[in-house]
């Protein structure tokens, strides 16, 4: 079994529970988390520290995944090109070719299960190596 | 010691002349549409002026004035107006027309329960997240009875994430059927027992 | 409820979740014990009968409940050189910043709202004097407003106490107080005279509006107090009262997230600063 331990992945979304059951996911595959509500508070997360990956939901308060993808990839920082996976509710075209366009590496359609996050988040986390 | 200046007068923004807010919403500058949208509210006229203006508006900035203005009139009507904003395919409206109306809450809370019977289920959604705006009792029973009936599980989850925040002892019944309901969605389980715990039985 | 009770973990998390949301503050269960004392002490002051009668109330924002229990856990006094680390912020990076468009003998003007009773503002024009090297170079304006007027009253007589001063060193009360006696410092005249007060309702834009331009607002505590709607209005308000490019400052515990996406997100020497965007003309 791989080792992710020095491995950080942000999750933002705005649902607690859902940040919760991703965080349990993660933890017991010995990647470190780090949460964040909506788009500008994965921004000021991002500004501070350093990830290997981030979860990112579409539709939360102020600043959704898609503009928070945006901003990221159009800023010059170290971190502006970690990869990114969106994950959302809709599996309708338009979101998914927007998230494709702002520079998602994947994208993945809600509910999603303990077992498939941690199987992408390895995966990205690997390549990000 | 005294570096510091004993300061003057304070060069005041200039303020725009009423008679042209009408004209410098539609057609103004970026920064007179922004300007002319935080004083429509002034005029008897201001919300079909907004709508048009919203319907044309690209700018983000002056997008959330608008929106800020249709919030402070507070009406069963200004919220009509955003509504339809809830169907975009941009995200960034999405969210946009959301925040304005969770700063609406009783404006926003005549149009609930009828977003959250909309066909559309992403309109249901969204909508499970202005019931945490309102009183809990009232979010608590819109919700509980959208769960009795919602075939979605994503939905299911918007309006769980909200009852464990508002959710009372009568909610658990609901939860609890809920979860027989959907025996495939390991989520929807979590969700279900942690919004349980935290509503709790006392 | 009284106060030998305890909470649950989840009634913890319930609540720990509601203020995440609301005003972006954390609470880890590293923190829980503590945290629990304050809130089981707020339970009994508001004479609730049980978590869940308090959870309501805390959630209908009844008599500011949310800024009540968030006092309870935080020092919420204000002293002079609080937060310091954001003064070391505004003299190493956000001025530089600011000054590159500007000449010498242009004015600088910085924005402390709410000023409560002066602790800020008069802390920024010492923080300057002391710590920028181009404080001659630049006329530096400071106001300082509050909605409260008593507390203006306070500001503008600039008489202290012990506790307000205690992270100032010896020499720096000597440079710039002079002692009323044992107990008591008045700000000395020259610097009660470079910073100007005035009355201002955040939410009121008649009232914001006539304060004119910063470069620089400090609007520590305040905004995560505020509804939904308010936090709107005081935002745009705010947008309209910096220079494009100019910076605000929150509290340490606040963030820009929960209240509006209008400014963007910066890192200045290890501090998150919001900003107006620059105008994009060609
Ligand atoms: C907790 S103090 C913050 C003072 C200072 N910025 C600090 O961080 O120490 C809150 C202050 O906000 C002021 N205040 C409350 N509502 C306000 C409003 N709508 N407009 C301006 N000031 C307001 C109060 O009078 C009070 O002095």
């Amino acid at each position: 079994m791989s080792d992710y331990s020095k491995k950080r992945v942000l999750v933002i979304d705005d649902a607690a529970l859902v940040r919760t059951y991703y965080r349990s996911a993660l933890e017991a595959r010995g990647f470190v988390v780090e949460e964040a509500l909506n788009g500008l508070e994965g921004l000021e997360k991002v500004l501070l520290q350093a990830f290997d990956l981030a979860i990112v939901d579409v539709n939360m308060p102020q600043m959704d995944g898609i503009t928070f993808l945006h901003t990221l990839r159009s800023k010059e920082l170290p971190i502006s090109g970690i990869p990114v996976l969106v994950t959302s509710t809709e599996s309708g075209m338009q979101d998914m070719a927007a998230a494709r366009r702002a520079g998602a590496n994947y994208y993945l359609v809600k509910p999603i299960k303990q077992e498939t996050l941690a199987e992408y988040a390895a995966i990205f986390c690997g390549a990000a190596r | 010691m005294p570096l510091i200046r004993k300061p003057a007068s304070p060069p005041e923004t200039p303020a725009p002349d009423d008679r042209n807010i009408a004209e410098m919403l539609i057609e103004g500058s970026d920064d007179e549409r922004w300007t002319a949208a935080r004083r429509t509210t002034l005029l008897p006229e201001a919300l079909p002026l907004l709508t048009t203006a919203l319907s044309k508006e690209r700018i983000a900035r002056v997008r959330e004035a608008i929106f800020t203005a249709l919030a402070k009139m507070g009406s069963s009507e200004s919220a009509a107006v955003i509504i339809p904003y809830l169907r975009s395919d941009d995200a960034a409206q999405r969210t946009a027309a959301l925040d304005a109306l969770r700063a609406m809450p009783g404006a926003a809370a005549v149009h609930l329960p009828g977003l959250l019977k909309d066909a559309d289920a992403d309109v249901r959604l969204l909508a499970c997240e202005i019931a945490r705006v309102l009183p809990a009792d009232d979010a608590s029973r819109l919700l509980e009875e959208l769960i009795e009936r919602e075939l979605n599980p994503n939905v299911c989850a918007a309006a769980i994430e909200v009852l464990a925040e508002t959710g009372t002892a009568a909610s658990l019944k609901v939860l609890g059927q809920c979860a027989t309901r959907f025996p495939e969605e390991p989520f929807l389980a979590f969700a279900i027992k942690t919004a349980r715990d935290r509503i709790g039985s006392r | 409820m009284d106060d030998t009770q305890q909470i649950t973990e989840d009634e913890f998390k319930r609540l720990a979740d509601f203020l995440y949301r609301r005003t972006g503050m954390v609470f880890t269960e590293t923190k829980r014990y503590y945290v629990e004392r304050r809130i089981i002490e707020r339970i009994v002051a508001t004479s609730s009968r049980s978590f869940a009668g308090y959870f309501a109330y805390l959630r209908s924002e009844t008599r500011n409940e949310v800024e009540h229990l968030i006092n309870a856990f935080t020092v919420n006094e204000t002293y002079f050189y609080r937060e310091d680390h954001q003064l070391a912020c505004l003299s190493s990076d956000l001025l530089k910043e600011r000054v590159t468009a500007k000449r010498p003998g242009d004015t600088i003007r910085i924005w402390s709202v709410p000023c409560s009773t002066g602790e800020e503002p008069y802390s920024i024009a010492i923080w300057l004097l002391e710590n920028w090297k181009d404080v001659d170079a630049y006329d530096i304006e400071i106001v300082g407003s509050d909605i409260d007027t008593r507390v203006l009253e306070a500001a503008a007589e600039g008489i202290f106490g012990k506790r307000a001063l205690m992270r100032l060193s010896p020499e720096l009360i000597e440079r710039y107080f002079h002692g009323l006696d044992d107990e008591r410092w008045q700000i000395l005249e020259d610097l009660r005279q470079s910073v100007r007060f005035s009355r201002v309702n955040l939410i009121e834009t008649k009232e914001t509006r006539p304060q004119g331009r910063f470069d620089v607002i400090f609007c520590r505590n305040v905004l995560i107090y505020f509804d939904d709607e308010s936090r709107r209005i005081a935002a745009e308000n705010l947008y309209d009262n910096l220079l494009p490019g100019g910076f605000i400052c929150l509290g340490h515990t606040e963030s820009m997230s929960r209240i509006s996406p209008l400014f963007e997100v910066c890192r200045y020497s290890g501090a998150i600063v919001y900003r107006r965007p620059q105008e994009l003309r060609a």
